[in-house]
């Protein structure tokens, strides 16, 4: 256990590590400088800009004052959106926001498709099943941006005398709605066939059969027996979802205008704010490979098959 | 008889074999040995099926499936034939033909909807369209031609009238409304209408048209053109890769196979669709600048594709055959264990039947899946990019690109949004639908 | 005397007959068996794989999974008639009064509750008062029986940590701990080691005697049958060719099949040079079962008659019979020959 967990963390370092280098050497990839795309500056100017942030420097010196800064917490200033302010500032201003809306999007979804896929199991081979098919299948069909706009539309305003929801953000648990609907509904339908699929396997198993020899009731047996070893496997597909509903973030802040980390990076990179851009993708990077290995430990806490071997 | 009554006894299944001899008089022959042949054409082997036509049976009794591949056929004709049969293009703007509805009014209709609207409201308001003829009819008195840019002022504050008139006024829907009077399918500017009037064949516009006066069912038709060719470029890309990696890796072994999968292991936690927006952000500057550098073959498939769906190849070719390495590398090792099929075959054993049997049905079908499935989630993931203003560049278009232009008008548009939309989740539905069909078809271990 | 055999009659199955109903046709997994089983009694199902000799044990207990059905004959357990049962009256008879262990204890029991857990659960399933330490206490009991030490620590631990022959004697503990009446064994001993398969082979018997119970021995090892039943039936292609008391199955076997597998099995009295005859050939496809007797074309003395219709049962001795044109051949000419010296003495 002890030995996979370092073994895991480790890989989690070099991951970030090396999505730091991709995003440095993207960045050195880009044509010209970044001022260029303003008012054409001098070469005096450009000199001392370049002097000024170490552009002037080899790539690799630049690269190791780069991931040391980084280490140390300095993303960089922003040079467009919020003109010399620090990176990580604007990034610990937005966070909170696309935090809220993704922790309860993805809560709604655990709690909402765990439940669904297990009843889909029970009743497998019913119109429930059938009808939890359809709507997962479609569900994992529909592009955020679909799922967003249709609520968008259907339910604020877009329908006569239906106005439900403000169509705009502006913070009130109202407005939190319709994101955090339109968000979790990919990672609910997801869960929700991947439970199904665990579950259906897991009554397969041949210690289903030995609980139907004991003659145990058909509750206890699926919701006993098949439940607890269906849920482990569904706790892997969180992790993936944690990255996937992150990055939809970006989609659904843009549709519903919220002020969030999300649709500011996009608009720092429709505005080519390099250091921003940089910034972001690191520590949105970073949140998902550590939320990642939080998921894996918990997958290797829950399953007795590892845990108990440690204790003895 | 003492003997007798002890077997009645013995279960009601011990059938008296006088009784049995009699029914059925033996034929004289009965108890002379059988000979190889006879015993042979008894057995009444089943028709031996093949994997393949095993799986297609199965495929073919799966209705769900079945009619998702005819849609995704229909996808598909409409989406390479349908550009070649409407006499639009993707790029052309129609004068004239601005900001249609997929809806219209037919000439006399309109006129009798004016006049209603006229009669209640008492001042005139002016159709966008009539605004336009009216503004280009004074600029030529004046000698002056109208400008794009004076154009679409006009419609601007035609538009603006009409909605205020439509707060306080009646719109031309309440008076259709009130005369009975019904839209009719498909949209066509007042100038074609009178041209069919005239006798003249005019392709409608099925669709509506934009706010640039292109053809709405031409754009869908292109964008899902594009959406196919990339979904499924990038399943190549990704079996391709993911072939090559995971047999390199599964053959090697030991030290090699060692570091590639360490390899895999930190691609497969990287976080991929903030690499492909950066990625994105990044190369596109670079690109252009290539693409304004030279007029090369390469230089022009970069024009062809645009910067962005090029770096989203790229994001594709590096990140995304992870799965798909995964699954071959455990079936080449899984293969490399089985010493046993070395051993058959040197002791004569058919090598094609060996393949036939325990190579193709594991691996085969579990890759042919992943492939197809990759192409929706491609599908998918384009539509994305290209939704946040990073896929696909114009003037090519596409179905998250539309959806994207079409959001800001959301409330007078709606359709705009939801026919691309629709037609994107149709066909990620299908997609899907029919991968989960091919799944189950081609698994040897739901044979039952 | 008839009611006396009755009594001692536990488990009667007449001409039982499930089939699965697949895609491609209606597949006769078992067609027609009969037996019974008394108390105190062992009997062994013998077959090779996909002879349906699993599927006949899983409809006794009620178990069998769709696309499978019984779709003829009856199965009666102490008078009762067990197909006519509700799903619900079956779940209070499953553990209770017929338990069944199974071939693979590696993946039988849940790898995530402990040994104690499990064992509890079976008891408290049937005996809604039984309070949580007096369950425990029985389950440590019933460890102890099936010869499990340092049971206390056992009960807190998980399936993975126990070994093979370990879990299948708790597998054992589990069936037994609500005194069933019948127990099935569907290959008990197949997964395990060769001593520990002798070990667990000598507990079942000993608890068999201690308990009472009928045990249907399900196995394709003609050596484990020796060792434990009474009486042997053995199937083939679903149906039973041939059924009898233990001896007369391993010294006077009627059907050429059982003479096969007689033959196929290493012996220990055997002179060094005999050499094991497999049978040749493979089984017959169960989705369209030919007319006549399903071995015939794998016997060697496979006559017309063998192709054509499928033979009836002949006795051979007490409670021996077999299902194969051969024995009728013997059974009409020894008849012919009583009738003719019959004939004669009237004459």
């Amino acid at each position: 256990m002890r030995k996979y967990m370092v073994r895991r963390v480790i890989t989690a370092v070099i991951t970030l590590l090396v999505v730091a280098c991709i995003t440095f050497f993207l960045m050195n990839a880009i044509p010209g400088n970044p001022w260029l795309s303003e008012k054409t500056p001098t070469q005096a100017t450009i000199d001392a800009l370049n002097a000024k942030y170490g552009l002037d420097q080899p790539l690799f010196v630049q690269l190791g004052k780069y991931l040391g800064n980084l280490v140390q917490g300095d993303f960089g200033t922003s040079i467009k959106m919020q003109k010399n302010r620090p990176v990580l500032q604007i990034i610990l201003e937005m966070f909170p926001v696309s935090a809220k809306v993704g922790i309860l999007a993805i809560l709604w979804a655990v709690v909402v498709g765990v439940p669904l896929g297990c009843l889909a199991a029970y009743k497998r081979e019913t119109w429930i099943d059938s009808l939890l098919r359809v709507v997962c299948t479609v569900g994992i069909s529909m592009p955020g941006f679909v799922v967003a706009t249709l609520l968008l539309h259907t339910l604020c305003g877009g329908i006569e005398g239906v106005k439900l929801f403000p169509a705009l953000f502006d913070g009130t648990p109202g407005s939190y709605v319709l994101p955090c609907l339109a968000l979790g509904f990919y990672p609910m339908c997801y869960l929700s066939r991947q439970t199904r699929t665990a579950m259906l396997d897991s009554i397969n198993q041949e210690y289903i059969k030995t609980a139907r020899a004991k003659g145990l009731k058909n509750g206890v047996i699926v919701f006993k027996h098949a439940l607890r070893n269906a849920l482990i496997p569904v706790i892997t597909y969180l992790g993936p979802q944690i990255a996937f509903t992150l990055c939809g973030g970006l989609v659904v802040e843009t549709v519903f205008s919220i002020p969030g980390l999300g649709r500011y990076f996009i608009q720092s990179i429709q505005n080519r704010d390099y250091p921003l851009i940089m910034g972001t993708t690191i520590f949105l990077a970073a949140f998902i490979i550590v939320m990642n290995l939080l998921v894996d430990v918990c997958y290797k806490i829950v399953d007795p098959r590892i845990n108990l071997t440690r204790g003895n | 008889m003492a003997k007798t009554k002890k077997y009645n006894k013995m279960g009601s299944l011990q059938p008296n074999i006088d009784d049995i001899l009699d029914w059925n008089k033996l034929p004289e022959n009965a108890f002379e040995p059988a000979t190889a042949t006879e015993k042979e054409s008894f057995i009444q082997e089943r028709e031996s099926v093949s994997y393949w036509k095993d799986a297609w049976r199965r495929l073919k009794k799966n209705t769900v499936a079945m009619v998702a591949l005819v849609i995704i056929i229909l996808l598909t004709i409409f989406a390479f034939a349908g550009p070649q049969i409407v006499p639009y293009t993707y790029k052309e703007q129609i004068r004239g033909s601005e900001a249609l509805d997929p809806w219209h009014y037919t000439l006399e209709d309109q006129q009798k909807i004016n006049d209603y609207i006229e009669e209640h409201s008492g001042s005139k308001v002016l159709s966008v369209e009539e605004a336009i003829e009216q503004a280009r009819a004074e600029a030529e008195a004046n000698g002056e031609t109208l400008s794009r840019v004076e154009e679409a002022k006009i419609r601007a504050s035609a538009n603006v009238k009409q909605e205020s008139a439509a707060d306080t006024e009646i719109t031309a829907k309440q008076a259709a409304k009130e005369l009975g009077i019904k839209s009719k399918a498909f949209g066509y500017s007042n100038r074609e209408l009178q041209r069919k009037a005239e006798g003249e064949d005019v392709f409608p516009h099925v669709f509506g048209t934009d706010d640039q006066g292109r053809d709405i069912m031409v754009r869908v038709m292109v964008g899902t053109r594009v959406s196919i060719i990339v979904g499924v470029c990038a399943a190549i890309l990704v079996l391709l890769i993911g072939a090559l990696y995971g047999s390199v890796s599964g053959y090697c072994g030991g030290v090699v196979d060692n570091v590639m999968q360490r390899i895999v292991e930190i691609i497969y936690s990287i976080p991929e669709m903030l690499i492909i927006l950066l990625l994105s952000a990044t190369l596109k500057p670079a690109l252009e600048q290539f693409q304004n550098s030279g007029d090369g073959v390469l230089q022009n498939l970069v024009t062809l594709l645009g910067p962005n769906l090029i770096s989203m190849f790229i994001a594709f070719g590096m990140l995304y055959w992870v799965t798909m390495s995964r699954i071959i590398r455990g079936q080449i090792l899984q293969l490399k264990q089985q010493e046993y099929v070395t051993a058959a075959r040197a002791l004569g054993a058919k090598g094609g039947r060996i393949i036939s049997r325990h190579l193709l049905p594991n691996c085969v079908g579990q890759i042919v899946t992943t492939t197809f499935l990759q192409i929706p989630s491609a599908i998918f993931l384009e539509s994305f990019l290209s939704f946040l203003g990073v896929g696909v560049s114009a003037p090519l278009t596409s179905l998250g690109s539309m959806c994207s232009e079409a959001l800001s008008g959301l409330t007078s548009y709606p359709y705009r949004l939801f026919i691309p939309a629709a037609i994107l989740s149709l066909m990620i539905l299908t997609l899907n639908l029919f991968g989960d069909g091919l799944r189950d078809a081609l698994d040897p271990k739901l044979k039952k | 005397m008839e009611q006396e055999r009755k009594a001692e009659k536990l488990l009667e199955v007449k001409d039982l007959q499930v089939s699965f109903f697949t895609p491609a046709g209606e597949v006769k997994a078992v067609n027609g068996i009969t037996y019974d089983l008394n108390y105190n009694e062992v009997m062994g199902i013998v077959g090779e794989s996909g002879s349906g000799k699993s599927v006949e044990a899983y409809s006794i207990i009620g178990l069998l999974q769709s696309p499978g059905k019984v779709v003829g004959g009856s199965i009666t357990l102490e008078g009762e008639d067990m197909l006519a049962k509700t799903a619900n009256e079956m779940i209070s008879i499953r553990g209770s009064q017929v338990a069944m262990i199974f071939q693979n204890p590696m993946t039988c029991l849940n790898p995530v509750y402990t040994i104690g857990n499990q064992l509890m659960e079976a008891l408290r399933a049937h005996n809604k008062d039984v309070s949580k330490e007096e369950a425990a206490k029985r389950a440590m009991t019933m460890l102890e029986q099936v010869g499990i030490n340092n049971v206390e620590k056992r009960m807190k631990q998980y399936p993975h940590e126990l070994s093979g022959g370990m879990r299948q004697r708790v597998m054992i503990a589990m069936g037994l701990i609500c005194h069933p009446k019948l127990l099935i064994a569907d290959e008990p001993t197949t997964a395990l080691d060769v001593t520990i398969q002798a070990q667990i082979l000598e507990l079942m018997k000993e608890l068999q005697k201690k308990n009472h119970m009928g045990i249907i021995f399900i196995t394709h090892n003609l050596g484990v049958v020796a060792e434990i039943c009474d009486k042997v039936s053995v199937m083939y292609a679903g149906k039973m060719v041939e059924q009898g008391p233990v001896d007369d199955i391993f010294y006077h076997p009627g059907h050429p099949y059982t003479r096969g597998l007689l033959r196929s099995m290493p012996r220990v009295d055997a002179e060094s040079y005999e050499r094991l005859i497999p049978i040749e050939g493979t089984p017959v496809d169960m989705l369209n079962p030919p007319e006549g007797c399903p071995f015939a074309p794998r016997c060697e003395q496979a006559m017309k008659i063998c192709l054509q219709k499928m033979p009836p049962y002949i006795e051979l001795g007490e409670n021996h019979r077999a299902a194969c044109w051969l024995c009728v051949q013997e059974h009409m000419k020894s008849q012919q020959n009583e009738n003719e010296t019959e004939g004669s003495k009237n004459e």
